[in-house]
């Protein structure tokens, strides 16, 4: 013990153990105590030890699990798969009629706004004037009449999902990361602030 | 000085205390500056405009600041304190140089200063804590060999025939840094300011990782442990647990410690062999380091009664169940399926700081409130200020810890959510999960605040301590050690003593035979794992039948500080040599994985110098994970081959923005434009704004010299005239200057660096499809030999 006395009697906690030894050797008055390893401890290190060895072996001489290239390019295609089976149900069900008649559900064009400005709002801005509500919106405006890819709601609808036909300085394609149901909404959004062109009738 | 008596006399001499006093100041000095630099940047965080638009205080140039400061500065300091005063006193003689404590001391400062200039304006080498630029990083290892120095030369002067455990961890700690900090920071400059690191791509990743994970090992842990073996039963008056645990958990620690850098790098395209071992490895150094904590708390047993009334045991007890609660994170955090969703999150950043202000900052704490009354001759100036700041502390970090647990795991969680059958993220803009953490970054805001008032109070306390006492240096009568002679005597024995003995020649053939299970072909390597497992069990029964053999030849090892520290460099050097030689001398054009990078135009690397200057990988990683959830929000998961141009690789390591790995053509010029501009056109974003990118010019001059040292390190660019490149860079920045002008109406001089900046982003993820062709042959250590066990791999989409 470095200071002798600093520690009473009664609180060394190995005054009675005959098994606790101390060293002698003092460094700077420092001793100290050799007790054996705690078991548990030990196998702390042992079990990952060989939790080690097993999973290598079974990794690499087995076989046994897939690699990350085959995981992670198995659940991509399961998604495609599903994604493209959605995809075709939704636009086989849809066309410029029911476009038109989403556009005047009060609750879809509710969540398609809200969409809207999440993801579109940044270039064609909340209010759809685009490029022409400043200089730092880029999108084109989708509050006139002027549709530079076709201003059908289907033509509209398959400029978000695919993208721009320009790839290198138009939009993205949205299919990704909004799916068809979202872009659907976010359309019908867009058409709620369009006039019903005459001949649809949004009842029928 | 010295005294020149006969060996056996009895002399007195007088330490050099003032070296440890200087230092425990700088500490107390840097610790405020790192800690105030760490809250501001956090505040950054929730209020983008706490960098008041000013660009040497935005996040990406002030966080590496923080980082440094904290490490370097603050525990560097404090570990140089703790160092230099019980270094003397466990060798019994005084430092062996006064001159070179100088040196070491002002050296060190100098280079802390230089830091603090450099990286605001935005000098980097864009690697993280490594990101002093070069001519600080040769000061910094010259400072590191004159403190190495004066240490071994004390070691030689001792008057102590034995080793304490203590001073193990000092020897483990500059043999490894030194290490560690020259290989991560070979570099071929271009002017005095800036260099390209010689590893790019996957063993850039690799080495930077290797270095950046030790730094925390033998920077921010060994001497911590040094330093608890000493104060820690100093201040407590108690015996240390165990020694034999000692030697277990040292050695098991240094050794296994190195392995772990790759599970910086889980889920990437890092080969997975060392994805595999980096996690085992992580996972095995969970004993070796409560080994640790064990010796520490248990030597409080029987002092626990002095937790009610000195400072130094509360703050040394709580460091050290920090200590145990990082070091068991650490591991947690390190198995592949946990990783992929706490890494680049807050998780990470909250597991650090539980090292750094738990165990790190909390030791530092009891180191002063211990050492400053010694050092200055009186009392501590206020028992009670040191246990209010003991309180504040503690539920400033626990609040830190816990705010970033929910901040992490939250935001990981959101990342991952999916609806309709799994087919669409919830949350596909990566904006919307930031605002979604704004509240845990407040509370961690708040926490890390509680911590910095608590070390003001630190602060007034050491320095009213420090003011009613004086420099006190000690001096003690202590017995000249006779210089050892023959086998008994201390620093006498051989190479072969040192290395024919049962201890060392198991050990070393033992990590041979596991060495070989990595590397041999199929059946050949469960021989060698089986001639492993053979030897450690004949090692167990020599051990045993040797009767305290091996016992006595250790304590004869701790008398001959030359081949103690050669066995630590051993111990330490394999790891690393396992997994950074075959990854670099393997032909890096042969293990691209189908995709090869195109190389950047000169506009383009002036582009990225700026990227890299700016500090965006502090922010934004370039890697896509193969993980399905990162391939639906950000597009095809990364290949080696994407980023083996890149020295130096911006992999990240934490993302408070969303990945840029596929940004190249995304979106359009005047996007970026408006963005860099203006972040907030993407509603509740927290960039800064970027102004100075319009005003300040593009480097083109420095371009030749750059593409020159690029080809030097195999980047493949034809020949070029100096005239030629600038021409190219500007005919670039011309066309993208007229795209602007075209197509959005905006108009910018050619020449800015929001130029280059947009082409740079603009070119992030083009490779060329070479499926078929440069899949090579496997050589003897291609990094991925044992994948190919497997069969054929699935073929890239």
């Amino acid at each position: 013990m470095s200071e002798p006395g600093e520690t009473p009697e009664a609180l060394d906690p190995y005054a009675d153990n005959p098994d606790v030894v101390l060293r002698e050797h003092s460094y700077d008055g420092i001793q100290e105590y050799d007790q054996k390893l705690p078991n548990w401890w030990l196998w702390t290190l042992y079990i990952f030890i060989i939790v080690f060895i097993g999973y290598w072996v079974l990794y690499y001489q087995l076989g046994f699990f897939p690699s990350d290239y085959e995981r992670v390019d198995e659940q991509w295609a399961e998604i495609e798969a599903a994604k493209a089976a959605k995809l075709q149900e939704l636009m086989g069900s849809l066309d410029d009629h029911v476009l038109w008649q989403m556009s005047r559900n009060g609750q879809i064009t509710g969540r398609g706004e809200s969409a809207f400005n999440i993801a579109c709002a940044s270039c064609h801005a909340p209010d759809l004037g685009g490029s022409n509500s400043g200089p730092q919106y880029v999108g084109l405006p989708l509050d006139d009449s002027e549709w530079k890819y076709g201003g059908t709601p289907l033509e509209v609808m398959k400029v978000v999902t695919e993208g721009s036909p320009d790839k290198t300085k138009g939009m993205i394609a949205w299919k990704e990361q909004l799916g068809g149901n979202q872009i659907a909404e976010i359309v019908a959004y867009i058409l709620s602030k369009h006039p019903v062109p005459e001949g649809v009738d949004i009842d029928g | 000085m010295e005294p020149s008596a006969s060996p056996g006399a009895k002399a007195t001499i007088e330490f050099d205390d003032r070296t440890p006093r200087l230092f425990l100041i700088a500490t107390v000095v840097w610790a405020l500056v790192a800690m105030a630099v760490g809250t501001l940047v956090a505040s950054q965080l929730n209020w983008w405009k706490m960098n008041f638009d000013l660009e040497w205080l935005t996040f990406g140039r002030l966080r590496p600041l923080h980082t440094n400061a904290a490490i370097f500065a603050f525990v560097g300091n404090m570990m140089f304190a703790g160092i230099y005063y019980s270094t003397q006193r466990l060798c019994k003689c005084r430092t062996a140089s006064d001159r070179l404590s100088k040196i070491h001391f002002w050296g060190w400062q100098l280079i802390i200063v230089a830091a603090a200039i450099t990286l605001p304006l935005g000098l980097t080498r864009g690697h993280e804590y490594a990101e002093l630029i070069w001519p600080i990083n040769i000061a910094v290892a010259a400072v590191w060999v004159v403190f190495g120095v004066n240490f071994f030369w004390t070691l030689a002067r001792r008057n102590e025939r034995s080793l304490y455990v203590a001073l193990w961890f000092y020897i483990a700690t500059i043999i490894t840094v030194a290490m560690l900090y020259i290989v991560n920071h070979l570099q071929i400059p271009t002017s005095w300011t800036h260099a390209y690191p010689v590893f790019g791509g996957v063993q850039g990743a690799l080495v930077q990782w290797w270095y950046g994970h030790n730094a925390v090992a033998f920077f921010l842990t060994t001497p911590i442990l040094g330093i608890m073996y000493y104060y820690l039963p100093k201040a407590a008056g108690r015996p240390v647990y165990s020694y034999r645990l000692s030697i277990v958990h040292f050695w098991s620690l240094v050794f296994i410690y190195i392995w772990a850098g790759p599970h910086h790098l889980l889920n990437t395209d890092l080969p997975k062999w060392l994805q595999l071992l980096g996690m085992f490895f992580s996972l095995m150094l969970w004993a070796p380091s409560w080994g640790g904590m064990l010796n520490g708390l248990l030597t409080l047993r029987g002092a626990w009664h002095k937790l009610r009334t000195d400072p130094v045991i509360k703050f040394f007890a709580v460091a050290v169940t920090f200590y145990g609660m990082a070091t068991f994170e650490g591991p947690l955090l390190s198995i592949r399926s946990v990783n992929a969703l706490s890494h680049y999150t807050d998780w990470t950043i909250g597991h650090v700081h539980s090292g750094t202000l738990g165990w790190n900052g909390f030791m530092a704490a009891g180191l002063i409130y211990w050492m400053a009354p010694k050092l200055w001759g009186t009392k501590l100036y206020s028992k009670n200020l040191a246990n209010i700041h003991f309180w504040l502390g503690l539920v400033g970090i626990l609040l830190y810890v816990a705010a970033m647990w929910v901040s992490g795991i939250m935001q990981g969680l959101l990342l991952n959510a999916t609806k309709e059958g799994g087919t669409l993220l919830v949350y596909p803009e990566f904006v919307e999960t930031i605002q979604k953490i704004q509240l845990p970054m407040f509370a961690r805001l708040c926490g890390g605040l509680l911590y910095l008032v608590g070390f003001v109070l630190l602060a007034y306390n050491f320095f009213m301590t420090v003011r009613q006492g004086k420099p006190v240096d000690e001096t003690r009568e202590v017995v000249l050690l006779e210089r050892g002679r023959g086998r008994r005597g201390h620093d006498t024995m051989t190479f072969s003593e040192t290395f024919r003995n049962d201890p060392v020649v198991y050990t070393l053939l033992g990590v041979l035979f596991m060495l070989l299970w990595f590397f041999m072909p199929p059946y050949g390597n469960l021989a060698a794992l089986a001639v492993a497992l053979t030897l450690s069990y004949m090692a167990v029964q020599k051990f045993q039948a040797g009767h305290g053999a091996w016992s006595r030849w250790y304590d004869r090892l701790l008398e001959n500080w030359m081949p103690f520290s050669i066995l630590t460099f051993v111990a330490v050097a394999i790891g690393g040599a396992v997994q950074i030689i075959p990854a670099v001398t393997v032909n890096a054009a042969k293990n691209i994985e189908g995709h090869l990078q195109t190389p950047y135009t000169p506009l383009e690397l002036a582009g990225r110098d700026i990227y890299v200057a700016e500090g965006c990988y502090n922010c934004h990683s370039q890697m896509v994970r193969t993980l399905v959830r990162e391939v639906q929000r950000y597009g095809d998961y990364s290949r080696i081959g994407d980023s083996i141009y890149d020295h130096p690789v911006q992999w990240g390591s934490k993302r408070s923005g969303p990945d840029l790995a596929h940004e190249g053509g995304k979106r359009s010029h005047g996007w970026h434009y408006n963005h860099m501009l203006d972040p907030r056109m993407i509603e509740g974003s927290t960039m800064p704004r970027y102004p100075w990118l319009f005003e300040k010019k593009a480097d083109f001059k420095s371009l030749p010299k750059k593409i020159a040292v690029m080809r030097r390190l195999g980047v493949p660019y034809e020949p070029m005239t100096a005239n030629v490149i600038r021409d190219k860079a500007e005919r670039q920045a011309l066309e993208i200057a007229k795209t602007l002008r075209e197509d959005d109406k905006i108009f910018i001089e050619h020449d800015r660096q929001i130029v280059a900046l947009i082409a740079y982003l603009q070119k992030l993820g083009t490779y060329e499809d070479v499926e078929g062709e440069g899949g090579g042959t496997p050589g003897l250590l291609k990094p991925d030999v044992p994948d190919n066990y497997r069969g054929p791999k699935v073929s890239a989409r």
